[in-house]
């Protein structure tokens, strides 16, 4: 399904990207639909795509031996995920889940790197939301590993 | 000779009535005093158990009920051990209510974003009985809460309840699911991505461990909150409850009697903040 500009502008994670950025975003994205346990991707997948959750809720986690996984958080509306698509070696760290029914763009990563070296402004903004992306989750484990360990 | 000096330290009796077990470690004691016991939401109480000690709490009921209290208890020492012992017909005591609650008044015409993690839902929860009482002066009112798992969370039923009330809504998260859990799993701050508040015409309230009112107060500040809007209820070694004792101090102010809420404003230079 094709992603129109007018949805990509509803979406936190563009608010300041100009119409042409959107325009080329939407070119080299699809809109995904995933069923509740569909898993998008596992752990340790080579990854080609990065994703924005349109719609639903989807879970995010690491897997133990056993084939035990751990939840380690959801996924709100508007949030990137599969950022390791961008970056080499293109490896995901955690296994991704749809807990409700979920709609997604999927960017094609290749294309969309190619931009950001074309686009310096593209690029900068994109890597931008990446690094907030990247710290607050970061943020957010160690402040759930503080709460583990009751300090 | 008889004295006519009032004894500030001497407890009014209180019935307890009911033993609720809201979480593994966490009880809610339904409390009738003898008399009329009148306090403003945030501001807090010693409650004591007859020759154990007393240990302060905030009142996790409406301050518009005046003949019954609900004083939710975390198992964490002495004196709250021998509290979780106590069965209905106990006789407690009672000294306050202390120090400075929320101020209600400037939450009038305004979005009230309140953060809550773990056993900081029991101050909470009374702000959020005052609240629904004045909700035609507000805009809105959003509560987030995070427990660490499903079992910890403190009074389930209010979540539903307060998503079926006109401008409420009510959103909850766990550190670590279970089989039954199929709600968000995460931090109380992730859930602050999952919300539509305008900031210049809201205020936050955060309540909850001090890890949480940190990582919260962070957050807070990154989504674009002044200082001056970000409200914390501090919990301290709050003892005699009349800033006289100094168990409390934090810098230059006596948390029992200056707090225990502050704005994020008045206390952020203050390097004992977070401990």
């Amino acid at each position: 399904m094709k992603v129109e500009i007018d949805d990509l502008k509803q979406i936190r994670f563009f608010e300041k990207f100009s119409d042409g950025q959107l325009e080329t975003i939407a070119n080299i994205s699809s809109i995904r639909e995933f069923k509740v346990k569909d898993i998008i991707f596992e752990q340790y997948d080579e990854l080609s795509e990065v994703y924005v959750l349109l719609s639903g809720s989807i879970s995010l986690g690491i897997s133990l031996p056993k084939d035990k996984r751990i939840h380690l958080g959801t996924i709100s509306e508007g949030q990137l995920f599969s950022w390791s698509a961008v970056f080499q070696p293109y490896i995901s760290t955690a296994w991704v889940m749809a807990v409700t029914p979920a709609k997604v763009i999927a960017i094609d990563a290749k294309k969309l790197n190619a931009e950001i070296e074309r686009d310096c402004d593209f690029g900068f903004k994109t890597m931008s939301k990446i690094a907030q992306t990247i710290s607050q989750r970061l943020s957010d484990t160690r402040f759930q590993l503080m709460n583990q360990l009751n300090l | 000779m008889a004295s006519d000096t009032i004894n500030i330290y001497k407890p009014l009796r209180a019935t307890l009535e009911e033993v609720i077990e809201e979480s593994p470690l966490i009880k809610t004691f339904v409390l009738i005093p003898d008399e009329e016991f009148v306090f403003k939401t945030g501001e807090f109480i010693e409650l004591a158990v007859d020759g154990v000690g007393e240990a302060p709490f905030t009142p996790s009921s409406s301050p518009l009920v005046t003949d019954r209290l609900e004083v939710t208890v975390m198992k964490t020492g002495y004196v709250t051990r021998i509290m979780h012992e106590l069965k209905p017909g106990a006789v407690m005591g009672i000294r306050g209510p202390y120090g400075r609650g929320y101020p209600i008044s400037e939450f009038k015409g305004k979005e009230v974003l309140i953060l809550g993690g773990g056993c900081g839902l029991a101050p909470i929860r009374s702000l959020l009985f005052t609240l629904e009482h004045m909700k035609d002066d507000l805009e809105k009112v959003i509560l987030c809460y995070g427990s660490k798992t499903p079992a910890d969370c403190i009074y389930k039923p209010l979540f539903s309840r307060l998503n079926s009330i006109d401008k409420f809504e009510a959103h909850r998260t766990v550190d670590v699911t279970d089989d039954d859990w199929d709600g968000p799993v995460g931090v109380a701050t992730a859930l602050l991505d999952q919300i539509s508040v305008k900031i210049e015409n809201s205020v936050a309230v955060v309540c909850g461990p001090p890890i949480m009112m940190k990582f919260g107060t962070i957050r807070l500040l990154e989504m674009g909150y002044r200082d001056d809007q970000i409200y914390l209820s501090m919990e301290k070694n709050m003892s005699c409850g009349l800033g006289k004792c100094g168990h409390c101090m934090m810098g230059e102010f006596f948390v029992c009697k200056d707090g225990p809420v502050f704005t994020y404003r008045e206390i952020k230079h203050n390097p004992e903040i977070w401990k």
